[in-house]
């Protein structure tokens, strides 16, 4: 051994460099080994090395299969090192083919070798570097099922590295699939099973939840695999209890978490309820460190964001709230946007315990903090947060308020963010905008009809949506100046586009605006008088088209609202296609071809629309009835049915939607059928 | 309530203190000694004294660790000074243990630089800290704080009589040793990287932290070494 090796600076070791190229085979091992000492624990050594180009030598001298493996392995230890260095020196060590090469070498190194545990080490360090050369690793099943092979039988170092390896790789339903057909299950369950937890357990997590994520069919195998006597599930919940290492059980917490997202566990089994969620709730204790507590926080929004027996009982769990409320006051962005948004899942669907999150001391303050904090996702959380608030009527009218929580939702929605802020900030503002709502004045001011008629021109579906149905909840009961204001800002061309739209949301929620705009009979006239060509043939158009019956049964209610008009009745009596149309369609009712309820609703708007036009002067009894029989339909339906079941917020959306409509029973005071606070 | 309170305080006037003199039916079994003590001596890296011991007490073959000559080698030229030795063999034992734990690495180095003050080669010693130690020294302001330390030896004509001293004493190389063991040891996944004996002896000075905490009075171990145990003056009983 040199004396100087721990000298070595960039002019030194020029000479052993040089014998690299040796046609000596003990010289050349007697330079790697320099180099390697050299190089492993200093990144500036790293660097230099880097730059002399040797890396092209090493690759070299590790894929070589004719030369001595002292040479091969030693070679691959050096790139091994270099790999640990900067984020330079490991994208230029990419940029020169070393993950290619490395994988290359995993192919045909013989499995259990000093070899294959020095390349997977090194592949391991590359990949840990974001961005992961991805690419380098096909999704070759041959290769695959070998890398599994050595998950299951490797040195203890070997499978830590290769299940390392394939949960940074796993980031796709591609790869997913790809690796359950390579029995990656079998093999993360062996690792699980294994002792002591920490060092080989955490990888095998993190794999199993890169597997499991948003995958039913993964899920479902990895529900039913086995090691030894026991089932993942099983283990999971073992390594969920108290004696496990945090981070495992935090991992397992996980596991269990995306697998019953992903539907292989019902929200009612043991191991969800006893094992994820109470373990999740202990990890957001103040007790614990913070980056736990941050995933943590997460984790448990996921878990709780749909069910709500399980936001009842995480809201119950372990103090949960007063240790969310601490996570806020953490300085690290991950825990903020962690608890804000395990607060949104938790008030997603249940009054009280919304009711329990606002009375959390300071929280309020905190959310609106949130939404002007310099890292966009905790702005995002934030808006999440006061999203689900805000499907509290409440609030609405008393936290909401005293906070003026509209003043920086509007300012984030004004200030060009991202899609995904600017969908949840849309929807909470559809709930701002009702027409109980004291935000609803001062948003008018601060420019809010001109944004969401912006919004109905994006390509994104669900954002055309939120605007079209925040207009739609602006217009109810509104003031003719408002009325004329959306008519005017949103343009006749742009209401015919948005009936043509492809998502028949869309287009409910747009005869719903014109529903809203047109009540009143004094606003009815008025608006007709302006524009009666072009709402008689929007009407004409969607009882025309292909469109489904309930779409259709919006335009009859708009008929039935024109009705009511003083002078726009004489446009309905003067059209002779829509009384034949009319006619029709009480014909049609009969039939079967349209679902029971639809019919009823159907016949039951025309003969409505049919009453107010034919009645010479209804009075406030007839008209007040119509109101009540047409209003019925169109807001319980939205509770009722016509909700694909794979809508992402459709639970949420629909039962708040049935709360709104109790409270649409209860306001009988209004006279036209309206399309109304309809809450997101 | 009050029932429990009375009957707790009734059980404090009764409890004695553990007399080391006096037999009791605590067994403790002469094998779990021996595994104790075994436990050391793997760990500890002493081989000879651990084959040695299992032939006497009769022990079954202790479960020597794969890396138990190699970490032994090891320790003795760390002890001995021959850091570039014990820092390849570390490297052809574990290639990823120094890149991983670089503050371990640096007080190898230190080691070395150590050395070079040792044997007055103060210039090499200078050349070798801005060539090698600079690097870590400027990542880890701990490092730096301790580099300093060592360089601070140079300003002295005699460092063994100079403030730092500690740093040349045997003890500081044996401490690192000892890191460094525990080091190869987390690295080959072993559940304990510190004999279990250690771990008995922390626990008996953490409960009479928590007792002094308390201000309870007790029959305190006061010297680890020997076992000495003193008897409380007077004051509150436990």
């Amino acid at each position: 051994m040199q004396q100087l090796t721990v000298f070595m600076d960039i002019e030194s070791s020029r000479s052993y460099i040089d014998e690299l190229y040796s046609p000596d085979a003990a010289k050349v091992v007697e330079a790697l080994v320099t180099l390697k000492n050299s190089v492993i624990g200093s990144n500036r050594q790293k660097s230099s090395v880097i730059q002399q180009g040797v890396v092209p030598r090493l690759l070299q001298l590790m894929s070589d299969e004719s030369l001595d493996p002292n040479i091969r392995l030693e070679a691959t230890i050096t790139i091994g090192s270099l790999a640990k260095g900067t984020a330079e020196n490991v994208s230029s060590l990419v940029e020169q083919g070393t993950a290619t090469a490395l994988v290359e070498l995993l192919k045909t190194a013989p499995i259990g070798t000093k070899l294959t545990e020095a390349g997977l080490c090194a592949l391991r360090s590359v990949f840990m570097h974001p961005p992961a050369p991805i690419a380098s690793l096909p999704a070759d099943m041959r290769l695959l099922t070998r890398l599994t092979q050595i998950a299951r039988e490797g040195s203890p170092t070997a499978r830590a590295c290769v299940v390392r390896i394939l949960s940074i790789w796993c980031c796709g339903a591609g790869e997913q699939e790809a690796l359950c057909a390579a029995n990656a299950c079998g093999a993360a369950a062996a690792l699980l099973a294994a002792t002591p937890a920490a060092a080989t357990a955490l990888p095998a997590l993190d794999l199993l939840a890169a597997m499991c994520f948003e995958n039913a069919n993964v899920s479902q195998v990895a529900l039913t695999t086995r090691h030894g006597d026991k089932t993942i599930p099983e283990l999971l919940t073992t390594l969920v209890c108290r004696d496990k290492p945090l981070p495992v059980a935090m991992g397992a917490a996980r596991c269990l978490t995306f697998m019953h997202r992903a539907g292989a566990l019902p929200a009612d089994d043991n191991r969800v309820v006893f094992g994820a969620l109470p373990c999740l709730a202990r990890l957001c204790t103040k007790e614990m460190p913070e980056d736990i507590r941050a995933s943590a926080a997460e984790t448990l929004a996921y878990l709780a964001e749909v069910d709500t027996s399980l936001q009842r009982l995480a809201a119950i769990s372990n103090h949960l709230m007063t240790s969310l409320a601490d996570i806020v006051n953490c300085q690290s962005p991950a825990a903020k946007q962690g608890a804000f948004k395990c607060f949104a899942s938790l008030g997603a669907n249940d009054e009280d315990i919304r009711k329990r999150i606002i009375e959390t001391h300071g929280l309020m303050v905190h959310v609106v903090n949130g939404m002007n904090n310099p890292e966009a996702s905790v702005r995002l959380a934030a808006v999440r947060c006061l999203h689900s608030l805000s499907r509290s009527v409440q609030q609405l009218r008393t936290t909401f308020q005293d906070h003026a929580v509209w003043k920086p939702l509007m300012q984030l929605l004004n200030d060009s963010p991202g899609t995904e802020l600017l969908t949840v900030g849309s929807s909470t503002l559809c709930n701002l905008l009702l027409e109980f709502s004291p935000a609803k004045e001062p948003m008018l001011d601060q420019g809010a009809v001109e944004m969401l008629c912006s919004l109905t021109k994006r390509p994104e579906a669900a954002l055309r949506l939120n605007g079209i149905w925040a207009l739609m909840n602006m217009a109810f009961q509104a003031e003719q100046k408002v009325k004329q204001r959306i008519l005017c800002c949103l343009g006749t061309e742009q209401m015919f586009r948005l009936l043509g739209d492809s998502d028949t949301q869309v287009i409910m929620k747009t005869l719903g605006l014109l529903r809203n705009l047109l009540s009143t009979r004094h606003h009815i006239d008025a608006i007709m008088s302006e524009y009666s060509s072009q709402v008689m043939q929007a009407v004409i158009v969607v009882l025309e088209g292909s469109y489904p019956a309930e779409v259709k049964e919006q335009a009859l209610c708009i008929l039935g609202n024109i009705g009511d008009g003083e002078k726009a009745k004489d446009l309905i009596m003067a059209n002779e296609d829509v009384l034949r149309k009319l006619v029709d369609y009480l014909v049609q009712a009969s039939e079967q071809s349209w679902g029971p309820t639809s019919t009823e609703y159907v016949s039951r708007a025309i003969q409505w629309a049919i009453d107010e036009a034919a009645e010479g002067a209804p009075g406030e009894q007839a008209a007040g009835g119509g109101a009540v029989r047409g209003g019925q339909p169109g807001v319980a339906r939205r509770g009722g049915r016509g909700r694909a079941p794979g809508a992402p917020r459709g639970p949420r959306r629909a039962a708040r939607a049935q709360a709104a409509a109790r409270k649409a029973r209860r306001r009988a005071s209004a006279r036209q059928s309206e399309d109304g606070s309809g809450s997101v | 309530m009050s029932f429990d309170l009375a009957n707790n305080g009734n059980d404090k006037e009764d409890r004695k203190y553990y007399d080391r003199n006096k037999g009791d039916d605590l067994q403790i079994s002469r094998t779990d000694m021996n595994m104790l003590i075994m436990n050391y001596l793997v760990t500890e890296g002493f081989k000879e004294a651990a084959l040695k011991f299992q032939q006497e007490a009769g022990l079954q073959e202790p479960a020597l660790c794969s890396s138990l000559d190699e970490r032994i080698m090891i320790r003795e030229a760390v002890q001995t000074g021959r850091i570039p030795d014990a820092i390849a063999m570390v490297n052809a034992l574990h290639p990823e243990l120094l890149d991983n734990d670089r503050y371990l690495y640096f007080h190898l180095q230190q080691l070395q630089l150590l050395e070079l003050i040792r044997g007055g080669r103060a210039e090499e010693a200078l050349a070798f800290a801005s060539a090698t130690l600079a690097e870590a020294g400027a990542n880890d302001p701990n490092a730096l704080t301790e580099l300093e330390r060592s360089l601070a030896l140079l300003a002295f004509p005699d460092p063994h009589a100079s403030p730092f001293a500690d740093l040349l004493l045997p003890s500081h190389s044996q401490k690192i040793a000892s890191e460094l063991n525990a080091a190869i040891l987390k690295m080959e996944n072993q559940e304990y990287t510190n004999p279990k004996l250690c771990s008995l002896l922390r626990m008996i000075l953490w409960s009479q932290n928590e007792l002094d905490k308390h201000n309870i009075k007790y029959p305190k171990m006061t010297d680890l070494a020997n076992a000495t145990i003193e008897k409380p003056k007077h004051g509150r009983r436990l």
